[in-house]
This record gives C-alpha cells, structure tokens and sequence, in this order.
C-alpha cells in the first residue's frame, strides 16, 4: 500500500511534466501549422473548383457557369462566386473569363444584337470575338482570359486564370 | 470600381471612362426596427457589390451614406449630388431601400428597391434572387448611359 503512495515530490514531477507537455503541444501546434500551412495554400490555389456544368451538354454556344470558392484575404475569408463563359470546339473545352480586358465590367455573349456572335461589354461597347480576341476599333486592348480546365465524372472542373492562348 | 485606393488610382487615370456614381442611402434602426434594419442593409450591400462587379468599368460604388430617423434631416442628399457632379461624375443615382427618398424624385435619380430578406435563403437562390434584381437597375443605367 505504502509503495503506491505518490510522494509530494513525484506528484508534482507528474502533473509539472503533464502541464508542460500541453505548453510545449500548444506552441508547437501554431508553429507547425504555420510551416505546413503556406504550402497547403499554394496548393489549394492551384487546385480545380467544381462546377455544376456536365461537359457532355456543351455545345459550340458559349453558356455562363458560375462557380464558388473560397477566397482568403489576411484573415478574412469569404466565398467568392465567379463565372466563366465556356463552350466547346470540336471536343477541346474552352472556358474564358467573363472580366473584360478595358476596365473590368462584365461581359455577355452576344450581349449586343448588332453582333451576335461575339463578346459585348455594356459598359463602353467593348467586344470580343468568340476566342476572346479583342475586336480592334472597341476600347479593350488584350484578348479575355481563359480558364484551365479538366473534368471530373463528366462535370467541368475550372482552374488557374491564365493568359488567352486561343489568339 | 470601389472606394479604395487602388481602385481610386484607377479611376483617376480613368476618369474619362468611369462617369456614374452610385450612392447607397442606408436607414438604421436601432429599436424594435433593428432587425429589419440590418436585413435592409445586407441587402442593399450585395446588391449594389454585384451591379460594382458588373459594371466595374462605369461606376464608382460608394461607400453608403447612413442614417437615423434623427440625422436623416441633416443629409443633403441634393448637394451630395452637385457635388459629386462638380467632380466629374455625369450620372448620380441614389440606390435605397427607404422609400421616402422617392419624394426627392425630382431633384435625384433615386432608385427605391423593397428590401429582400436575403438571410434566409441558401447561397444559389440568393444569387437567383440578385440577378433578377440587377435586370430591374440594368435598364435604368443603360437609358442613363444611352442619354449621354
Ligand atoms: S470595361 Fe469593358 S469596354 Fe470598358
């Protein structure tokens, strides 16, 4: 009986190593997300965002896909909604950023009736022709973005916004 | 363009391109009205971020001018208006959800918008519900823009 006595001096050995073992958890664990995390970050961003567009009812008619992610700037997040113009040719997808290349409105399909077949910004009658070209003579002066984009069980998955390489 | 600095950088060198200023008129209650308030304002807020997001290149959204029932008297929303035109901007158009800007009809271009409670709703209806509001302001800009 008297040998599992805790003396006064192993009780505080325990409980000292036990209080110690949770500081030292609870400054490693920041430090460790710290290190691990910026590397998580870049990831993330590289990664592709579902949409809810199946890639088989594409057709060569340019339709707008919206899609949410996640967006984190300093400590503040919030879900930011974009969208992209995307259609096929032949069977390559082709998704373009809907962020005009003048002063960033948002740009429509066939948006103006005069050009039916082309990219039309409302806010100073920019256009752009299906590939995202810039027409010459409108206010825009590079072509549209385009998306990276994959697929995933038959739906769209959009990317990184890259430089248009259509034009 | 927003009332950052960036975006103001932009807008300087811009200035040509970038000649309507939205105004968001805010009510704040703090009594039993509080949560209708706060309703009306997150409202207001998504909607007039999402006509900045598409018509980023046209229009300055600033920052709203808000009120009580008690300071309301001391907003002279018709010298905000010369003042802001003074600056540049041709097109002035006040967004509210208070409707008793309506009787400066005259003297403002005052867009009144009932307040939708948007906190109820999931993310895609939400969205659903903004895009049909933003085809009611979208003909009046553009009949503002085609003036001009
Ligand atoms: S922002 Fe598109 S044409 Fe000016």
């Amino acid at each position: 009986m008297s040998n599992n006595r805790v003396s006064r001096r192993q009780f505080l050995n325990y409980t000292l190593t036990g209080v110690g073992g949770f500081m030292a958890a609870g400054m490693l664990m920041p430090m460790v997300r710290f290190a691990i995390d910026p590397a998580l970050q870049t990831k993330a961003e590289g990664n592709f965002v579902q949409t809810s567009q199946k890639i088989a009812d594409l057709t060569e008619e340019p339709v707008k896909v919206d899609f949410t992610f996640e967006q984190v700037d300093a400590w503040y997040k919030s879900d930011v909604t974009e969208a992209a113009w995307v259609y096929k040719d032949g069977d390559t997808v082709i998704a373009l950023s809907p962020v005009c290349k003048h002063l960033g409105c948002t740009i429509n399909w066939a948006g103006d009736s005069a050009h039916p077949d082309q990219f039309f910004c409302a806010c100073h009658a920019g256009r752009y022709e299906k590939n995202g070209k810039n027409v010459a003579g409108t206010p825009p002066l590079g072509p549209l973005d385009e998306y990276e984009v994959a697929e995933k069980d038959g739906y769209l998955m959009l990317g990184k916004k890259v430089a248009n390489t259509l034009v | 363009m927003y009332f950052n600095v960036k975006d103001v950088q932009q807008f300087e060198a811009q200035k040509e391109f970038i000649d309507t200023a939205i105004v968001p008129l805010l009510s704040l209650k703090f009594d039993e009205g509080i949560k209708q308030s706060s309703s009306a304002a997150e409202y207001l807020m998504s909607l007039t971020a999402f006509i900045e997001q598409q018509f980023k290149g046209r229009l300055m959204l600033l920052p709203p001018f808000s009120y009580t029932e008690q300071t309301k008297s001391g907003l002279f929303v018709p010298l905000l208006k010369e003042e802001l035109h003074n600056v540049g901007f041709k097109h002035v158009l006040f967004l509210t959800c208070d409707h008793s800007w309506t009787s400066l009809m005259d003297q403002i271009d005052v867009i009144w918008l009932p307040s939708i409670p948007l906190e109820s709703m999931d993310k895609e209806v939400k969205k659903t519900v903004l895009e049909d509001q933003l085809k009611q302001v979208i003909p009046i800009l553009s009949s503002k823009w085609t003036q001009s």
